[in-house]
């Protein structure tokens, strides 16, 4: 079992082994209009601690604070730029159609982090489909923005068999902290720009000035 | 201390994965054979090679990513063969038995679907087909993952020389199964049981 | 002693314990709507347990029914008392027995419990049993035992979820809880004396522990059949014969809960039947299905849809004799009004693999008489061709 889950972590650790990874999509257009209306869904944080005794626990003060700091260094990244931004709390847009397509781009997101070389995709080619405009419609926005935020410090537990983590979309954590940004143009689906982040002891999401560093790495070249 | 032996552990494991990963490899447009099943793809797929804690007559093919399309190949299940590998004794997972009809083949590949993670799984117009001149079914599925993403499958059965096999094709049913299915209708249209 | 000197009896243990707490003062029972400061241990404990919400609101195991999880949030509502107001029920599809309640309120009911309680009165006291460990604050104490507890026999936790008989459960909560013998004890003198405060039957809450001892012995497998009995598979202290014992002498002289409450109890489920009995054979533990079948068959009432699933539990065991036993249950389920449809299809294809020609063509028939246009009409049509060889009938 150890191994079958060192097997799989590490398959996803060789997806993070740059610290700044930053992907766009071939042919398209990258940069959305100065007018463009962006929805920016509030970073998706969980930190967590592993304690002395070998236990997992979750420090809500972290994960809190993290999450606030993350919104605010997004915001001020954002901040100045010609864009017209609405914030979205996801929690409350988890429902129907329009929550299927939130947990489908978790899942995209994922899968882009997993395996970012598959013989079978040319160019960095994914996408949400049809039904982001959807999101379009309902927010009134042109694209939305993304971020994903996860820090452990233990590998945490067993997955039963890789088919079901695979098959799931089952993200397992890795060490340290990572953050992924993806910006996905709502009337074709299509994510046209998406980086990861590995933090650096500097970027810590906990402090304001942490999650500073590790938003500027991580929006580098955000095409806003 | 424990973190210490994990760091060691994932360098090993590192090490082992560059064998894993690198048994991800192409297939391109045109023959695909594992064992004694043998199909016609009509673009470049993924095979992602040995699928840890599963039997070798399994493989997964993939598109975009095994989470958003995955074509289960299952390359004749003996009697007492397992598609999910049982984590524990006392924790039995679906086995196929020589002999069971149609509709228990079925019922086999729900339940191995169920074991493998997937919730609310639910099988509905079973139909006939021929498949290297041996009578099978054609069945369609829906389920979600844990998370809640719904998800929708297809999967052709046959039962050939006592051995079952399996071509099942399982995505997200927001844009993705769609977006591939008329590729898996005709996989399954062109695939042979030589075994 | 009678059902009000009982009630009485045990109204006044809930009161004294409400008064002195049997807990130390760190872990008095809580104050009504307290919350905890976010940077405190507490507070990580009711973060996990708001996120473990949040996502259950999106989960595909939440039961969505919309008269079920009203109906069991009044049953806990009625329990809890004074924290009525606190209490939010989930209830999961998922075929264990479990129930859990979160130090923020969160309250999570398996469907594996409510298929598994005979009456109301026995859902009310597991549902007071855990509103006392919510009472009495055993989670954090729990939590904060296990954190300081030496590294032999610790324990790794998967990021919010666990491993449950080989599948990966997401977010689950119940894994955070492992309560010790005094908790687990004084969880069910005072889930007792608050389900008895609401008027529920005593002798309930020693009936349901027994049954589940019932339902271990019950099993298939020899490991499992040794095992202690647990009221939840992620309890870590097992419902020993003295937690019996107490339950049985603080209930002394009470009648077992009426048939007419049974009926009410199975009235609210029935719906539910048909799928939770196939959750529970996914299970693969043929000897408890069968076994909880029988115990919900004892009324008498649903006989054609449970002797339907006897059938379908033996036919997928296969064991030897299995084969005959599911002939006797499906045909039994054929004479009953409630028997779904598929009866007749599984009843032809066991006699037919039993040889039983002449039987097996009536029920093919009988199931394409009422089947409409069910979509394995073909199947049923083509399995009749095959035992009137190859000619058509």
């Amino acid at each position: 079992m150890k191994r079958l889950f060192a097997l799989a972590a590490a398959c996803l650790m060789l997806a993070a082994c740059t610290t700044t990874n930053v992907k766009s999509a071939t042919g398209l257009p990258t940069a959305p209009p100065k007018e463009a209306k962006v929805l920016v869904a509030q970073p998706d944080i969980e930190l967590q601690l592993l304690t002395a005794g070998g236990l997992l626990e979750p420090r809500a003060d972290w994960t809190t604070a993290a999450r606030t700091n993350m919104q605010a260094a997004v915001e001020a990244t954002l901040k100045g730029k010609s864009h017209e931004f609405k914030v979205l709390d996801p929690s409350t847009a988890m429902e129907g159609r329009e929550g299927q397509i939130l947990r489908l781009h978790g899942v995209v997101g994922g899968t882009i982090l997993t395996y970012p070389a598959l013989p079978s995709k040319t160019g960095f080619d994914w996408t949400l489909g049809e039904g982001a405009q959807l999101l379009a419609v309902k927010y009134s926005s042109d694209y939305a923005l993304f971020v994903y935020g996860r820090g452990s410090y233990s590998s945490g537990g067993r997955v039963a068999m890789f088919i079901g983590a695979a098959a799931l979309g089952v993200s397992i954590p890795m060490g340290g902290q990572q953050a992924f940004a993806s910006l996905v143009d709502l009337k074709t689906g299509k994510v046209i720009w998406f980086n990861q982040a590995i933090a650096s002891p500097a970027a810590d999401m906990r402090s304001p000035e942490g999650a500073t560093l590790l938003t500027e790495a991580l929006l580098k070249g955000l095409p806003l | 201390m424990i973190i210490r032996s994990l760091r060691i552990g994932a360098a090993a494991g590192a090490l082992l994965a560059l064998a894993a990963c690198a048994g991800i490899k192409a297939v391109p447009a045109g023959p695909y054979v594992h064992g004694g099943t043998s199909m016609t793809v009509g673009r470049t797929w993924t095979d992602l090679g040995l699928v840890p804690g599963s039997p070798k007559a399994l493989r997964m093919l993939t598109i975009d990513g095994p989470a958003l399309n995955t074509l289960f190949v299952i390359d004749g299940l003996k009697d007492g063969e397992y598609i999910v590998r049982a984590t524990s004794k006392e924790r039995p997972t679906p086995t196929y038995r020589r002999g069971i009809s149609p509709s228990e083949q079925v019922e086999f590949l729900a339940d191995s679907t169920a074991a493998i993670g997937f919730q609310r799984v639910e099988t509905d117009n079973i139909r006939p087909v021929t498949v290297s001149g041996v009578d099978g079914v054609r069945v369609d599925l829906t389920a979600q993952t844990a998370a809640g993403l719904n998800v929708s499958g297809t999967a052709q059965l046959v039962e050939v020389g006592g051995r079952l096999y399996i071509l099942f094709y399982v995505a997200p049913t927001e844009h993705y199964f769609e977006a591939t299915r008329a590729e898996v209708e005709a996989i399954m249209g062109s695939a042979k049981i030589t075994g | 002693m009678s059902r009000p000197i009982v009630r009485a009896a045990l109204s006044s243990i809930l009161a004294a314990s409400i008064a002195t707490s049997t807990v130390t003062p760190a872990f008095a029972q809580r104050a009504v709507g307290q919350r905890p400061d976010i940077a405190t241990d507490e507070g990580g404990l009711w973060a996990q347990s708001d996120k473990a919400e949040t996502e259950a609101k999106t989960k595909a195991e939440l039961n969505r029914d919309p008269e079920l999880t009203p109906y069991v949030r009044g049953v806990a509502c009625k329990v809890a008392a004074e924290y009525c107001g606190e209490v939010r029920v989930y209830v999961l599809d998922r075929p264990y027995f479990n129930a859990a309640m979160a130090p923020n309120g969160y309250m999570e009911v398996w469907s594996g419990l409510l298929l598994r309680a005979r009456s109301e009165s026995e859902l009310a006291f597991v549902l007071g049993h855990e509103v006392t460990h919510f009472a009495q604050g055993h989670s954090l104490a729990s939590w904060r035992k296990t954190k300081s507890a030496a590294n032999a026999g610790m324990v790794f936790m998967l990021v919010g979820g666990s491993i449950v008989g080989g599948l990966l459960y997401l977010g689950v909560l119940s894994s955070l809880f492992a309560f010790d013998r005094t908790q687990e004890t004084e969880a069910d003198a005072l889930g007792l004396a608050r389900a008895v405060k609401a008027g529920y039957d005593p002798s309930a809450a020693a009936a349901i522990w027994r049954s589940l001892g019932e339902e271990t012995a019950a099993s298939d497998f020899p490991k499992t059949r040794r095992s202690d009995t647990r009221a939840s598979i992620f309890n870590t202290h097992p419902i020993t014969p003295d937690r019996i014992a107490a339950l049985d002498a603080l209930a002394a002289g009470a009648a077992t809960p009426s048939v007419g409450e049974r009926a009410r109890y199975r009235a609210q489920i029935r719906r539910f039947l048909p799928a939770w009995l196939t959750d529970d054979l996914r299970r693969r533990d043929y000897g408890q299905t069968l076994h909880l079948i029988d115990r919900l068959a004892a009324d008498g009432e649903d006989l054609g849809v449970l002797e339907f699933y006897k059938g379908e539990a033996f036919r997928r065991r296969r064991q030897e004799g299995d084969l005959e036993k599911a002939k006797v249950a499906y045909a039994a389920a054929a004479t009953r009004p409630d028997a779904p449809v598929a009866v007749w299809r599984e009843l032809g294809d066991v006699e037919a693999r039993l040889g039983l020609t002449t039987e097996a063509r009536t029920a093919y028939e009988t199931y394409l008489a009422k089947a409409g246009d069910a979509d394995d009409r073909w199947l049923v049509e083509a399995s009749l061709k095959k035992i009137n060889g190859g000619a058509a009938s």
